[in-house]
């Protein structure tokens, strides 16, 4: 379940705000925990930051920060169940912030710290999954959807039954290799909510899967977009970022939001129980949510930024993107991940192993 | 055979260093996942280990049992294929010219030197439909179907209406496939270390009194490799039973593997229990195997003595 | 069997139709092997961001690779660690072979059932053990390198000694032990008959047993994972991170510098290897 795959979109100029955005930092003053040693241990996903904020940061505040990578929100939790190795700031995504909140292994933030959070969209600034922020705060957010070959399809496929029950497009579709996704996307293509759990709606979801199974080429594990752009499909389902990627590539690649609704998310940032640098973590947090920083990140990994602020130093290019920025319409209909419990997790892994074994 | 205490220092100075690192820091480690598969997860972080069978019973269920039928099968058509290919290539390296050996042997490792997800994507380019063995048949086609056209058979088309590219990819095909590639050296090494500097005047004495090419092969050089095989079928069936990134990539949606399933326990599915007692069930298994093995050879051993 | 005397073997007229046979089989193998390879390197060369249509020929990813230094360093770690962990693997290995192969000692077949579990395990089984139990011992993290590799390198050894154990212990099958023991009777110490006559029969063993060793180390990438601590990336760890999505030409790029290195040092080693063999005993015969 990772989508994260922002690629270096180096055509684009970079905004000469980097280093303005540094200058600007300066103002802010340096907060409290002074006697913390001048690092910061970052786990991120990879070419998920900006090209030279980790050293804008540090001209600006004199701290190192050293950055390690995971590939995917199991990866992450599954690290730091066991306790801590030492990292101060992560980025897990909406569901897995309620997971860690739930198990007791985020760092309560101290809001007084970050005064950026001034800079955050409105919505953004209260979540059903963290309430009151009190131990994320956002980074970027997306979409999952359909990505097609514009050349190869009849029309703009506005449904998931072109995905779920079709064989219109039979043998060149593509299908995101995770479980818990398929099963919500299945759900909201039948019209219950993606955070369905009613077995019997499952299990619903489960057969329609199965009998769709022979039209579709591939459970992908997160790579639908290249077989996209290679051509071994022409639909796939994916994460808005990924296609967006092959998109500036290829002119004959499209993505929307089917009418039915998608899955939105939203990564944040925290700092996980135990971490060794927290008052440097906070301030961090505050260098990322600060308008020009936040620009210079938005425009090299191309996603979606909750900082209202940083919106005025990006180009209209990236703000009309309908692949970045989806329509109020989509967002009304689209729903998030929520953390169902573990029964629900069993069910629903158990399900997908059926759908794969069938 | 020496026995142990025939050679006290001797045993200890082999044997302590091994043992002590498996034990410590194999062992002990394992031991703590082993308490897992008899425990019962307790909210989402909280494994209570309270020896519970729950997570085996679940295991035994058709639907996982059916699953391990056919990682089973695919390993076992890997390890077939493997060792196909895998013997004729030690033989060929043994008989090499010494000069040539290191290098040979190089040049069948060198390629697991590249990162086996970056081989894979590799492998992708060079199978999917638009990939090169698509474009050469392509070529070939064309042709084909060129010289047809001149021998004023064009208009039957022969060979279809225009290319069909070969689908070689998203199948239980390409799963072994893409396993063999992965696999081979753990196949060749072993044949290979085996079979160097076998006894060339054995062959030349089978090949001298008559026997054919074929029958010396059986009976001389099959024999002499067969502690090579059998480590190489070890080390290669194995780890293709316990392979989940070839599955995913390579695979269609019906190729998941046992450690597709183990993997997802302890991720996405966060259920470390079940994942510890379908990895033990796949140790278990080739514990015992490995065990009846040894105790069966040691019985061949001292029957030879007596 | 020495060099001579494979050269008056060699123009048989038998062993010479099978080696056109052979060398068929070799070519056909090598071919299967480096065809995807031969593409990788291909398109670390090709000036397009995506490996599907050739645009022409450029260096600009390696510089790219070059200048990238998270890559590097996970490149310096991915060496160093294998490195030691193909030593330490070596010498355990080597000891295990021997141990199950010249002494009867109680419980033998359950022992050598257990050193072939690191085979077995799921490698994210045991990754999630390696996890769980540096953990809870408290392992010490932020030690500086090269000790910050100290768990990773620590599991590498453990998955790794077995195989070397196996392929050596193939080797050992094969030899006439009464050699050893007569090394022995003859006055040689248990040193000497080890380093004169064992260690040279085992040669093509711990060769191979080594190159394996290698391989699995500087491949690993799960139980890596979950053993790293925040400042240790390795290859493979950066590799997956950057590329479950789609292989970019820097990859390809640094993939094929992992692959000159590599080879450059075995070869190297190989070489010493050569120079010194010429001067041992062959092992039998």
């Amino acid at each position: 379940m990772n989508r994260m795959t922002p690629r270096r979109m180096s055509r684009r100029s970079l905004l000469a705000g980097a280093g303005a955005a540094a200058a600007g930092l300066t103002i802010v003053p340096r907060l409290g925990w002074s006697a913390e040693e001048a690092k910061l241990n970052f786990y991120n996903w990879d070419t998920y930051i900006g090209e030279t904020t980790l050293d804008d940061f540090r001209s600006a505040t004199g701290i190192e920060v050293k950055m390690d990578l995971f590939a995917d929100n199991d990866e992450l939790f599954a690290k730091l169940k066991e306790g801590n190795p030492g990292y101060d700031v992560i980025v897990p995504t909406n569901d897995y912030v309620e997971r860690m909140i739930a198990a007791g292994m985020l760092e309560t933030l101290d809001h007084s710290k970050i005064p950026n959070m001034a800079n955050i969209t409105p919505v953004f600034r209260d979540a059903a999954f963290d309430p009151g922020r009190k131990h994320s705060l956002p980074y970027m957010w997306g979409t999952i959807g359909i990505g097609y070959r514009k050349s190869r399809v009849s029309a703009t496929p506005e449904s998931w039954k072109h995905l779920y029950d079709s064989d219109e497009y039979s043998g060149r579709i593509a299908m995101l290799g995770d479980g818990s996704t398929i099963v919500g996307i299945g759900l909201k293509y039948l019209g219950y909510s993606y955070n369905e759990t009613d077995p019997a709606r499952i299990k619903e979801v489960e057969e329609l899967v199965i009998r769709q199974k022979r039209h579709i080429k591939a459970f992908a594990e997160d790579n639908g977009q290249d077989l996209l752009i290679a051509g071994e499909v022409d639909l796939t389902m994916e994460w808005n970022g990924d296609i967006l990627q092959v998109m500036a590539e290829d002119d004959d690649i499209g993505y929307t939001v089917p009418k039915e609704g998608g899955l939105l998310w939203e990564d944040t940032l925290a700092i996980p129980k135990g971490a060794p640098h927290p008052g440097n973590a906070h301030e961090f947090i505050n260098f990322i949510l600060d308008a020009e920083a936040g620009a210079a990140i938005a425009d090299f990994i191309y996603y979606a930024t909750p900082n209202e602020a940083a919106k005025q130093h990006l180009s209209a290019e990236y703000l009309e993107n309908p692949a970045i920025f989806p329509p109020p319409s989509v967002i009304e209909i689209s729903e998030t991940d929520k953390y169902l419990g573990e029964d629900h997790q069993r069910l629903i892994d158990e399900t997908w192993t059926r759908i794969q074994a069938a | 055979m020496d026995t142990w205490h025939a050679h006290r220092r001797a045993f200890w100075t082999f044997f302590l260093p091994p043992t002590a690192w498996l034990v410590l820091f194999f062992l002990a480690p394992l031991a703590l996942v082993w308490g897992f598969s008899f425990g019962e997860k307790r909210g989402l972080v909280e494994i209570a280990i309270n020896g519970t069978l729950e997570n085996y019973v679940r295991a035994l269920d058709p639907l996982y049992l059916r699953i391990f039928g056919k990682s089973f099968w695919f390993a076992a058509l890997t390890t077939l294929i493997c060792l196909a290919v895998g013997f004729p290539v030690a033989v060929a390296i043994t008989f090499a010219p010494p000069r040539w050996k290191p290098i040979l042997l190089l040049l069948t490792i060198l390629p697991f030197w590249t990162n086996l997800l970056i081989r894979t994507y590799a492998l992708i380019a060079v199978l999917r439909t638009r990939g090169y063995v698509n474009f050469a048949a392509e070529w070939g086609w064309e042709r084909a179907d060129a010289a047809l056209a001149w021998v004023g058979l064009g208009d039957l088309h022969l060979l279809g209406e225009r290319f069909e590219p070969l689908a070689m990819l998203y199948n239980n095909t390409a799963v072994v496939f893409g396993l063999v590639y992965v696999h081979l050296p753990f196949m060749v090494l072993p044949l290979y270390a085996a079979l160097d500097r076998l006894e060339r005047s054995y062959l030349e004495a089978s090949l001298d009194l008559g026997a054919s090419q074929l029958r010396t092969f059986a009976s001389v050089v099959v024999p002499l490799a067969l502690p090579g095989i059998v480590s190489g079928v070890i080390i290669t069936f194995i780890p293709a039973l316990g392979s989940f990134l070839t599955p995913d990539l390579l695979g269609g949606t019906d190729s998941q593997m046992i450690a597709n399933v183990i993997e997802r326990q302890f991720k996405s599915a966060n259920d470390w229990p079940f994942g510890a007692a379908l990895s033990f069930l796949l140790m278990y298994v080739t514990f015992f195997a490995l065990a009846l093995r040894a105790a069966a050879s040691r019985g061949r051993s001292a029957m030879e003595a007596a | 069997m020495s060099a001579a005397a494979g050269r008056r073997l060699a123009p048989g007229p038998l062993e010479y139709g099978r080696r056109a046979w052979m060398r068929l089989t070799l070519l056909a193998t090598f071919v299967f092997l480096y065809a995807p390879i031969a593409t990788l390197i291909a398109f670390s060369f090709n000036d397009s961001r995506r490996n599907i249509v050739w645009r022409g020929f450029t260096f600009k990813y390696y510089e790219k690779a070059w200048n990238n230094d998270s890559l590097i360093e996970a490149f310096v770690n991915s060496l160093t660690i294998a490195f030691v962990s193909t030593l330490a693997s070596t010498v355990l290995g080597t000891l295990a072979a021997v141990a199950l192969w010249r002494f009867r000692f109680p419980f033998k077949g359950p022992h050598e059932a257990a050193m072939a579990l690191p085979i077995v395990i799921p490698e994210i089984c045991m990754g999630v053990a390696m996890l769980a139990f540096f953990a809870r011992i408290g392992w010490p993290t932020g030690l500086p390198w090269p000790l910050n590799l100290g768990a990773i390198t620590i599991a590498h050894i453990s998955f790794s000694f077995p195989f070397v154990a196996v392929v050596v212990r193939a080797r050992l099958a094969n030899f006439n032990r009464e050699l050893d023991e007569a090394a022995r009777d003859l006055g040689a110490s248990e040193w000497q008959a080890f380093r004169d006559v064992l260690v040279p029969y085992m040669l093509p063993g711990l060769v191979a047993g080594a190159l394996l060793a290698f391989t699995l180390s500087l491949d690993d990438f799960v139980i890596t994972f979950f053993t790293s601590g925040p400042d240790t990336v390795t290859f493979p760890v950066k590799v997956y991170s950057m590329v479950r999505f789609s292989v970019t030409p820097e990859v390809n790029a640094a993939s094929t510098v992992l692959i000159a290195i590599t080879l450059l040092i075995t070869g190297i080693a190989l070489w010493l290897q050569g120079r010194s063999g010429a001067r041992q005993l062959p092992g039998k015969g």
